[in-house]
């Protein structure tokens, strides 16, 4: 027998409670706070008994080291004198360690006991210990492969029991090894996805409410940690049957990682939310939410009123939302590259700094961390001033420099030094001050500010609007005296078109127009056609009336139109430009290079003879109305940061005498501070590279500039 | 002067605007209690019967005092805008400067165009700020004052904004808004460039092709005659571009900081004109042929 068998440790074992198992009792369970803290004690019980002890412990678990008796077979002690007693009176250790002595010989092949924990001879306590702490798991995995019911669950018991105790006996670490693979098993992470989820959706809030979402999301988190997988004959028996195999290979996998590893801690453990990703949250979404959704319900964690009343009103449309873009084929928050730096937020409000910081699962917020079931504490659902917790300390900060450094990563590892919060606030002030920046003149457009600059600002006065109008049978006065306006745009200002044509399509019910207000006159528009099926649209009409041209209203229809597009999850323009368009569209992002298949758009859009097709995808994580912005600000922030940079690194070197000495060449590298500056020492090799690329370069290179003469 | 003397010589005239500015704050004060003692005159004055002697006097007193203070007050506002009339001039030399020593055949660098966005609204922003005429009572508005046009013998100097009557690549013939470089008295011969860098072109023009644009603006609440009237034609610059086209005022300004409504003439509208559209008084002119008519 090489094994032992399942059923002898626990005749000595003490994991468990008789009254809990007298309960319906589910090994998953023993995750519970109430039974962690019994294994826990349960463990300083075991590390707190006297050496000889613990070695009779751990030598029910060691096989025997005698060679002379061609090498003894024998895998664990047994104590000769408590022959038929199960063991469960013994807990007190003072009437064992009188029974006991290295001498006592084994019941099974009669070596002493000192034979069986001779590789102990020399270990360190904090090595007797793991070992002990190992076998208490040991015995609770027994527990759990006894009492468990459901086959594949017990199987995974079985595994890691077997695991453990071979781990025991060769006196290694556990490691998991096999067909699972090792985690993470999806990227992104579901707590990345579920950060990216409140950014994308929620960034453009206030901070008070988008604070709300953060909790909601960082509860969520909190939840999914905690929830106990359905087994995958459960989720048959309910009709899911679908993707059997895949759930029951995350469903080991998380038992392996996740469950079993929070009451064993001789495995690593690993949180739900880091180590799986989108297949396994899709897979558990329904379940999840519901089973959730009834937690608050009947106040299982014991939230105050008010929070618990703030979490029922938000929490579904939340879980919905979350739902959408699980299913949703392109959704960003999946995205491995989704930037947690929100390009539509305004980059200087110092809430970007701290409650976007991704909520890091394990250490559950402030909604919970002191309302476990246990204890009573409230803490308020924290709307903290922003500023204050930037103060306060490590987590927050040291996510804050992992977003700061996403954002300006170098590939030059350990010189790289992150910009402390306080700096980069410096800074983002600084590029926000106006007065700072441009000095009085701010409120004029100079040669300095983007292109659509002007067309936003009178957004935001009120004095230009936008709104997407089309013809229907029901079309409100006010539309139909846009859409006849918008045609005479598109008539005046597009004189090769036939009036009537324009006016077909203008009123043409498939066809929208997205128009531009001013004083209560459409001044311009973009008439446009969405195909759906195709998954692009046809930009027909483009025409701003001719007094009213180079505002960049015509770069701001466009922005709109786009930001309008993402919304309706459509990411692919086309249009047949003439010659005066291309360069309008040039700017506006689109080329020639169309990315839609030709079989996609032929016989869709309207083709026009000697005009050019031209193309644009969109970017549904750029807000685009706020784009050039957006782009300026950063361009500041990092010329800010890089003039920070330089004045702290620079540094004035003596300068070389060696010369005046009469020496004739040095080394480079003995230039002192030139190694500091990164430079690196050329080998020969690369420099004939360089030199070879160089030549091969020269061709090609006077071809272009000959072309271009 | 040079850039620095020039940057200097600006601060101070700043300085000197910002305490005149403080000291017309002052008068006007001073002037206001004056003027409420005058009211409160009147007021008891209502009870007498008849006008006395006393009260006679004491008005004729109140009054030549409040004449005087409106007099201090009038002649600070003029220095004020005096010093801001130096500070344009300063900063126009400036400019010329800057762009003769960017006006080097030799010099291949691109030249640093601006995006017609701002060139636009540079446009606009110095129409808005042509400073407006204040004369005397019963003074006659001067030349280049509103529709007042320059005498036959006016010349304009460097850097002034003209309306130009240019040949066009299609051989047509178009009014540009153009900037005077200099001007060949010999062969009473204008150099100008044209306003839009983008077709930034030389163009030497005879003087019946260039016409001066306004340098004030008429008030038209005390100058209205200096108005181009209800149905004149004129050219005007067509708003957010850089031409003149034949246009007739539809809407004379009301205020010193409106503008014309002038419509345009345009044959693709089925009356001959285009919808009114506001241009600035700085960018209407009258060729001298379009008079003659």
């Amino acid at each position: 027998m090489s094994e032992a068998s399942p059923r002898r440790p626990v005749s000595e074992g003490k994991g468990v409670k008789t009254s809990e198992i007298s309960k319906p009792f589910i090994p998953s369970e023993l995750a519970r706070p109430s039974n962690l803290q019994k294994i826990q004690q349960r463990k300083l019980q075991v590390k707190n008994y006297p050496r000889i002890k613990k070695l009779e412990k751990i030598g029910v678990y060691s096989s025997c080291k005698e060679l002379q008796d061609d090498n003894c077979k024998c895998n664990g002690w047994k104590n000769a004198q408590s022959t038929s007693n199960s063991g469960e009176n013994q807990t007190s250790s003072q009437q064992l360690t009188t029974t006991v002595t290295l001498q006592d010989p084994c019941r099974a092949c009669n070596h002493p006991l000192s034979t069986h924990v001779k590789h102990l001879d020399a270990a360190k306590d904090d090595e007797i210990n793991r070992l002990l702490s190992m076998i208490v798991d040991v015995e609770n995995l027994v527990v759990c492969v006894q009492k468990e019911e459901d086959t594949d669950t017990k199987q995974v018991y079985f595994y890691l029991y077997r695991l453990l105790r071979k781990c025991t006996l060769q006196t290694s670490r556990p490691v998991i090894e096999g067909p699972l693979g090792s985690p993470p098993f999806s990227q992104p992470s579901i707590g990345k996805a579920v950060t990216n989820f409140i950014i994308y959706k929620f960034g453009h809030l206030p901070q008070k409410e988008f604070q709300i979402m953060h909790e909601l999301a960082k509860t969520f988190i909190y939840c999914l940690n905690q929830e106990t997988l359905e087994t995958p004959s459960t989720r048959t028996s309910r009709g899911q049957a679908d993707d059997f195999n895949e759930y029951k290979m995350n469903y080991t996998r998380w038992l392996c990682y996740c469950r079993v590893p929070k009451f064993c801690e001789s495995l690593v453990h690993h949180a739900t939310v880091d180590v799986f990703g989108r297949p396994l949250l899709k897979s558990i979404f329904p379940l999840l939410r519901r089973r959730i959704l009834d937690d608050f319900r009947s106040d299982k964690f014991h939230v105050p009123p008010d929070k618990r009343t703030l979490i029922l009103s938000h929490f579904p449309k939340f879980l919905s939302m979350l739902e959408e873009e699980l299913n949703a084929s392109n959704s960003p928050i999946w995205d491995v590259d989704f930037s947690q730096m929100p390009a539509h937020m305004p980059l200087p409000s110092p809430r970007s700094n701290d409650s976007l910081s991704p909520g890091t699962p394990g250490s559950f917020p402030s909604l919970f961390s002191m309302t476990s079931p246990m204890g009573s504490l409230q803490t308020p659902i924290a709307v903290t001033p922003s500023g204050k917790r930037r103060a306060d300390s490590g987590t927050q900060s040291s996510d804050d420099a992992k977003r700061a450094r996403s954002s300006m990563q170098s590939d030059n590892d350990n010189t790289q030094q992150d910009f402390s919060l306080e700096v980069i606030n410096e800074v983002v002030n600084m590029i926000t001050d106006p007065a700072q920046m441009l000095g009085p003149e701010a409120a004029n457009l100079s040669s300095q500010s983007a292109r659509d600059e002007a067309a936003r600002q009178e957004e935001r006065q009120g004095l230009i609007e936008f709104h997407v109008v089309a013809n229907c049978a029901n079309a409100s006065r006010q539309i139909l005296t846009w859409l006849v306006e918008i045609q005479n745009v598109f008539a005046r200002q597009l004189p090769r078109m036939p009036r009537d044509y324009i006016a077909r399509l203008v009123f043409d019910t498939r066809h929208r127009t997205l128009a531009l207000v001013k004083e209560g006159r459409v001044i311009g528009g973009i008439c446009f056609r969405m195909f759906p099926s195709q998954r692009f649209t046809e930009i027909v009409f483009c025409a701003v009336t001719s007094n009213e041209q180079v505002k960049g209203y015509g770069t701001h229809l466009m922005n709109h139109l786009k930001e309008y597009h993402i919304k309706q999850s459509m990411y692919h323009f086309l249009t047949y430009a003439d010659e005066y368009a291309i360069g309008y569209f040039k700017k506006q992002g689109f080329s020639k290079e169309i990315k839609v298949p030709r079989s996609g758009y032929v016989g869709y859009i309207k083709d026009y003879e000697g005009a050019t097709l031209m193309g644009c995808e969109l970017n549904p994580r750029i807000p685009y109305t706020e784009f050039s912005n957006i782009i300026r600000k950063q361009k500041e922030i990092v010329k800010k940061l890089i003039e920070k940079k330089q004045q702290q690194i620079s540094q004035v070197m003596p300068g070389l005498t060696c010369f005046k000495d009469g020496v004739r060449q040095i080394p480079i590298e003995s230039i002192p501070g030139i190694m500091n500056t990164g430079w690196k020492p050329n080998s020969d090799g690369k420099r004939k590279e360089i030199v070879e690329s160089v030549e091969s370069l020269f061709a090609p290179l006077k071809a272009i500039v000959q072309s271009m003469r | 002067m040079t850039f620095v003397e020039c940057e200097n010589r600006v601060q101070e005239l700043l300085s000197e605007l910002h305490d005149i500015i403080k000291d017309t704050q002052k008068q006007r004060e001073e002037g206001n209690n004056n003027l409420e003692t005058i009211g409160k005159t009147h007021e008891k004055m209502q009870g007498e019967a008849k006008l006395s002697t006393y009260f006679k006097q004491k008005l004729r007193n109140l009054y030549s005092v409040a004449l005087d203070d409106a007099d201090v007050e009038c002649d600070l506002l003029k220095k004020g805008l005096d010093i801001i009339a130096k500070i344009k001039a300063l900063q126009e030399e400036k400019r010329i400067a800057a762009r003769l020593s960017s006006y080097n055949p030799l010099d291949d660098q691109p030249r640093k165009s601006m995006r017609r966005g701002v060139l636009m609204s540079m446009l606009q922003k110095s129409a808005q700020t042509l400073p407006l005429w204040i004369g005397k009572p019963n003074e006659k508005v001067p030349p280049l004052c509103g529709a007042v046009s320059a005498g036959p013998d006016y010349i304009a100097k460097p850097g002034d904004k003209v309306a130009a009557r240019v040949r066009t690549d299609e051989a047509e013939e178009q009014w540009i808004l153009a900037e005077v470089v200099s001007f060949n008295s010999s062969l009473q011969k204008y150099e100008v460039d044209d306003i839009d860098e983008e077709g930034r072109e030389h163009h030497v023009l005879s003087k019946r092709r260039v016409v001066p644009l306004a340098q004030w603006k008429a008030n038209p609440e005390t100058d209205p005659e200096a108005l181009f009237p209800k149905g004149a034609l004129v050219m005007a610059l067509y708003p957010q571009t850089t031409c003149f086209y034949r246009a007739v005022i539809s809407k004379q300004p009301t205020t010193a900081h409106e503008d014309y409504s002038v419509l345009f003439e345009d044959n693709s509208y089925a009356d001959g004109y285009s919808p009114a559209l506001r241009v600035a008084q700085k960018y209407l002119v009258v060729p001298k042929e379009m008079r003659e008519l």
